[in-house]
């Protein structure tokens, strides 16, 4: 009887469908967007390979919201702490809006990194060059010797290197330094220490000489960049996923009204059969369950078409879909679906069922 | 041998509260029906049939008297109780049929099967030959807009006895047939009566059909007249 009363009216269980649709995809792509690039971002930072992070007093873990800077020099007092093995200072400046470029010391920031892999080209040595990673190569479909405008100059591209330390441009550190005014600063180093046994001792000694300047080891660094503990994140996620239910409730309880009213003389007939109000609110409420999986079906796999689309498409940008989300997101959906249903279902029990049955 | 009255009704009213007058439907009734019986109540428009028959049905409560149908009073059950007695007791037939559209014929007879759950008194036999004296076997796959008026009526009334219900309430069941297909319904209610035993009220605006009752009321102006 449910699937048949659904099948009845294609169009509006269609629509009561779409909505719950829409509730999930806004639900997971938007909290899995703002996740993904956070924690995207956050990876990146760890693939660098420091252990540890000093920043100056006021900067934020989000490169680029502040334009704080030390003096390089600064390094080489850091450098001499007993445990620490390499420093490098980087100077990162934006572009274009949102993306960032780091302006290094190659064979420092090789002391503390590993090094690049470079899939294409060489690593940049000097002047007005630049080294791109292979996500916004391929984004952006730029290859070894082509120019790209960063700040008012042209720059040629030295090399593709493979994504993950930092940032997905690198610049020369004198080049970006000459270019904004700032020579001989540092937006930030980057340490590594001897062992594990030497992190503690080393945060300790140079937090006690800088006091006032964000250091931190890479591990906190992270932390405080993922999603979850990014203050207003949360909100944000929670405002996103209000919206989203209201959507699923209005549409669902619109949907559902029309039914009761339009099934008056049926309500009424299942009455005189004998049917309770918890048997007409189970089956109004039934109906309702199988539109909200169906929809939650399809919004789980439009998401995932949606995220292979974006990122085929956005290279750089990251949208992480994870099941745990889904899983959220199906059961608000499905809970703002019934609670759609719920006072339709309860007008349609408590019909009497001698006017119902006269209803045309 | 006494007699088993399924039905007593004693000195039943109704009164039915229209914005803020009140309308007097029934103004004392008095009637036992006898288990097995087949009676026909009939009466002008607004006499009250239609009234006598959804209190014994359980759709609506009496305001005063008292409605004993097969030993319950109705008088004591709140709207709980009211259905659960047309679960187990009772059976409609209705003038417009009132089939589920998006159901068969028989997912209409399942879904009465359904709601009454364990108060059915469904026993497959017996309902195989109530089918088969309806002679709808081969139309239980249809739905109501591929059955003529004639036999959704007939679906109408298996449905209503699907779970053995003690009498069956027939509310104008050929108001919406030719002359043909009346005359078929009323047989098969006459015989579902003399063969099996069911005890049937039947309202009707027409005497012919009446006479195919045991025995025939009538009412006016909500009272009992004959």
């Amino acid at each position: 009887m449910v699937v048949n009363n659904l099948a009845r009216r294609p169009v509006r269980t269609a629509l009561s469908m779409l909505a719950v649709l829409i509730e999930v995809v806004l639900i997971i792509s938007v909290v899995g967007l703002v996740r993904g690039l956070l924690d995207e971002g956050a990876r990146r930072q760890q693939g660098i390979g420091a252990d540890i992070v000093v920043q100056p007093p006021g900067a934020s873990v989000f490169m680029g919201l502040s334009s704080a800077t030390m003096p390089v020099k600064m390094g080489d007092v850091l450098g001499q702490v007993p445990g620490v093995t390499a420093v490098t200072p980087v100077y990162f400046q934006s572009f274009g809006g949102l993306t960032l470029a780091y302006g290094i010391d190659s064979e420092s920031f090789r002391a503390v990194s590993g090094g690049f892999q470079v899939l294409q080209g060489r690593t940049i040595q000097g002047g007005y060059e630049v080294m791109i990673d292979d996500v916004y190569a391929a984004e952006n479909k730029v290859k070894v010797g082509d120019r790209r405008e960063l700040w008012g100059h042209d720059f040629t591209v030295a090399g593709i290197v493979e994504h993950g330390k930092g940032a997905r441009l690198f610049v020369p550190l004198a080049t970006v330094q000459q270019l904004s005014g700032s020579q001989d600063k540092a937006s930030i180093f980057y340490l590594r220490v001897a062992g594990p046994q030497d992190l503690g001792p080393v945060l300790a000694r140079f937090k006690s000489m800088l006091p006032g300047y964000n250091i931190r080891s890479m591990a906190e660094m992270t932390s405080l960049m993922m999603a979850g503990n990014l203050p207003g994140v949360k909100p944000f996620e929670r405002i996103m996923i209000a919206i989203a239910v209201v959507i699923g409730f209005l549409v669902i309880f619109l949907a559902m009204y029309t039914t009761v009213l339009e099934r008056t003389r049926e309500i009424g007939i299942l009455k005189s059969l004998g049917a309770s109000k918890s048997y007409i609110v189970n089956v109004i409420l039934r109906e309702t369950v199988l539109v909200a999986l169906a929809g939650i079906a399809l919004g789980i796999g439009a998401s995932l078409l949606m995220r292979h689309v974006v990122l085929h498409n956005f290279r750089t940008l990251a949208i992480l879909i994870t099941p745990g989300w889904m899983l959220r997101a199906s059961l608000i959906a499905i809970g703002g679906a019934l609670l759609g249903a719920f006072y339709p279902a309860l007008r349609a029990a408590r019909q009497d069922p001698i006017e119902a049955l006269a209803y045309e | 041998m006494a007699l088993h009255h399924i039905i007593e009704v004693e000195s039943l009213k109704k009164v039915f509260q229209v914005g803020k007058v009140d309308v007097p439907a029934l103004r004392g009734v008095d009637l036992c029906v006898e288990a097995g019986e087949f009676l026909a109540v009939i009466g002008p428009s607004g006499s009250g049939k239609s009234t006598l028959f959804h209190i014994i049905g359980g759709l609506t409560s009496p305001s005063a008297g008292r409605v004993l149908v097969d030993g319950v009073d109705l008088a004591s059950l709140g709207d709980a109780g009211r259905t659960r007695l047309r679960k187990e007791k009772v059976g409609f037939v209705f003038q417009r049929f009132n089939l589920l559209p998006t159901l068969t014929a028989q997912g209409n007879v399942d879904v009465a099967r359904d709601i009454a759950g364990d108060f059915s008194h469904y026993q497959a036999a017996h309902f195989q030959e109530i089918v088969k004296m309806l002679g709808i076997e081969r139309r239980l796959h249809h739905r109501p807009a591929e059955l003529s008026g004639g036999e959704q009526q007939r679906v109408a009334i298996a449905r209503a006895l699907v779970n053995g219900p003690a009498i069956l309430l027939a509310d104008e069941p050929t108001g919406n047939l030719d002359s043909e297909n009346s005359q078929a319904v009323l047989e098969v209610l006459r015989s579902l009566n003399r063969r099996l035993g069911q005890t049937i009220l039947m309202i009707t605006h027409n005497p012919e059909a009446a006479g195919f009752a045991h025995r025939t009321v009538t009412m006016r102006d909500g009272r009992m007249v004959s």
